[in-house]
């Protein structure tokens, strides 16, 4: 693919209007809580677009295509039984506990319910996960740059995370919301025409499903069986999996996402900032999946259109988006998708590394090193933090270039790690008995138990190193079958412990637990900025567009 | 900072940038598997939205500014 001069203009003006935005959100910075939680002041239309913006980062995106043409219609479920009832869950019921308690962070808002043992549990825990994730998406950026432009992987590497420094180091949080809002919007005005185009040239929807073999454009139909659908994935460990644990885990317990929420301006913003997020979200498919399956459906057609070939032979999936990219788009229309996935790679680095200084300055540094300090030292430790986490990532990416097989690994080991979290954040903020050795308690054996479950079965060659008790029919089935024991075993043990030690008093947990916090109600708000209305019409859409395409 | 300002800015800059490429050289680095003018239509959709964008943000000001006085 060959860039024309135009394309460096629109990459040069993106960047402009990135630093720009930096730059001018530096003078609203003057405490650590500015830097880090961007002093609870953003408005909500901001807050939901970066709610679900901070969670499309470039690997995303690029996967979610390669799903598609690997999976066909079926990850869409990652959208439409996974994220949205999980964004409902947290903005119903979650967000009154996050927003309410005054906690700054998830870790925080553990010390609070439970005790130190759990938060350090979680803070150190999330802090090594998010320069990883910062680090991946900052490697594959270099990769794909090198493999679909020919510039330099040190290059790519270097002056994406001196962007990224340069404007999260310059306004903090609210920075990073504000370009993730930016990239958003990018990346829907960029990829849209490519969907368009592509599902049209691929003869529309009813093209492709004559064209497609029928488990791939049916999301539900299949699922009776592994072996009838090509995810390998039965519907029991489908909804429980990934429906239920993975998707709760992920949107309602990850600080990266949840930050977003509790920087909103007010309660009740705080609580409609998923519920919001839930409208864009859930159209998503259209423009991040379907491209990926018109690609295959093209790549069917005789049009000279193939998927480029991995190394060890067989379709490379992973670059679906970018060969449709140079199929269809013209120069100048090129140098804006490109734009949007280089922004989408900086921005999921942005997220995690903002994420990681507020974890590290409060739930690390404040709690264990240094508490008591004035302020101000705290910003500054939240601005060197910022420094500190973007050189670490770097380390990461260069690592992963070197041991490949290690990311993959970690992942697996992220994947065991907040597999559990969800079952302590349920039983800590809807039961009031459970006690801090009972969460603890359960949520290390728990993670325990995930890892087990790991080493002991195998999918596609994977895992299993201590034994094989039992063989997945694909690594998507392992994950979600991984999460469901993961879960069961850390509410099972957190309710067994907790039966037998002491719980804290009501009014040690005011603001906390469900029963003890007198949760928000607007009865002068207009309807729509009420959450029922709101979610009542998203489940609607939602239950339309999965019988549209069951 | 309003950020409907500079993603309005930002939109309708690369709108008229690739209005213009469509205009003026609608076969510059055409692609393989379209012969629709790709550049006119997108560019005019990101014209229309960022001019959308700061009509919004100006409408927030005068807003602001006559609850004020």
């Amino acid at each position: 693919m060959k860039l024309a001069p135009v394309d460096y203009v629109i990459l040069a003006l993106y960047f402009a209007f990135v630093l720009g935005i930096g730059w001018r959100l530096r003078k609203r910075i003057s405490s650590s809580g500015d830097f880090l939680t961007s002093g609870r002041s953003v408005p909500v239309w901001i807050t939901s677009l970066a709610f679900i913006a901070a969670n499309l980062g470039a690997v995303e995106l690029i996967g979610m295509a390669a799903s598609g043409a690997k999976y066909g219609i079926m990850t869409a479920h990652f959208y439409w039984l996974g994220a949205i009832p999980a964004m409902l869950f947290m903005g119903i019921f979650m967000m009154p506990f996050y927003y309410g308690s005054k906690a700054r962070s998830v870790p925080e808002y553990l010390k609070m319910r439970f005790d130190e043992k759990t938060r350090a549990f979680n803070a150190f825990s999330f802090a090594v996960m998010t320069i990883f994730s910062s680090g991946i998406s900052m490697y594959a950026l270099g990769l794909l740059l090198h493999l679909v432009l020919g510039w330099s992987f040190d290059v790519s590497v270097l002056a994406s995370a001196a962007i990224v420094l340069a404007y999260t180091f310059l306004g903090g949080l609210t920075s990073a919301i504000y370009n993730e809002v930016l990239q958003f919007l990018l990346i829907v005005m960029g990829f849209a025409p490519l969907a368009i185009l592509s599902v049209n040239k691929a003869g529309g929807w009813q093209g492709m499903v004559a064209r497609l073999p029928p488990n791939m454009t049916h999301a539900w139909r299949y699922m009776g069986s592994p072996t009838d659908n090509p995810m390998g994935v039965e519907i029991f460990g489908m909804v429980a999996g990934l429906g239920f644990v993975l998707s709760f885990g992920y949107w309602c317990t990850n600080f990266l996402v949840v930050q977003r929420a509790m920087a909103a301006d007010s309660m009740s913003a705080a609580r409609r900032t998923p519920l919001i997020g839930t409208l864009p979200k859930m159209f998503l498919p259209f423009i991040v999946i379907l491209p990926g399956i018109a690609a295959l459906v093209l790549s069917k057609m005789n049009l000279g259109y193939a998927f480029p070939l991995k190394a060890t032979g067989g379709p490379d999936y992973d670059q679906a988006l970018t060969t449709l990219m140079a199929q269809f788009y013209p120069a100048g229309l090129l140098g804006v998708g490109l734009t949007g996935l280089m922004a989408s790679f900086m921005s999921g680095m942005a997220g995690n590394v903002t994420a990681f200084n507020t974890v590290f300055t409060y739930d690390i540094y404040q709690s264990y090193i240094r508490p008591g300090a004035p302020d101000r030292h705290y910003l500054t430790v939240g601005r060197v933090t910022t420094v500190v986490g973007v050189l670490l990532s770097i380390g990461a990416a260069y690592l992963a270039t070197r041991y490949n097989n290690i990311m993959d690994l970690l992942q697996l080991v992220f994947g065991c790690v907040n597999a559990p979290l969800f079952a302590t954040f349920l039983l800590g903020m809807f039961w009031k008995r459970t006690t801090a050795h009972g969460a603890f308690a359960g949520l290390s054996l728990g993670t325990l138990a995930a890892v087990l479950t790991l080493s002991s079965t195998t999918a596609e060659g994977k895992g299993g190193w201590i034994a094989q008790l039992h063989t997945f029919p694909s690594q998507m089935a392992q994950n979600f079958w991984i999460a469901i024991v993961a879960f069961t075993t850390c509410l099972l043990i957190s309710v067994a412990v907790s039966m037998f030690t002491t719980p804290r008093t009501d009014k040690d947990m005011e603001g906390l637990v469900y029963g003890l916090t007198k949760v928000p109600h607007d009865a002068t708000a207009k309807w729509y900025q009420r959450p029922a209305p709101l979610t009542v019409i998203v489940v609607i859409l939602l239950l339309i567009l999965n019988i549209w395409f069951r | 900072m309003d950020l409907r300002v500079p993603s309005g800015w930002f939109f309708t800059l690369v709108g008229l940038i690739l209005l213009g490429m469509g205009a003026f050289a609608p076969h510059m680095g055409a692609a393989p598997l379209t012969t629709e003018n790709v550049n006119l239509y997108s560019g005019a959709a990101m014209l229309v939205f960022g001019l959308f964008m700061l009509l919004m943000a100006w409408r927030a000001t005068r807003l602001a500014k006559g609850s004020n006085t």
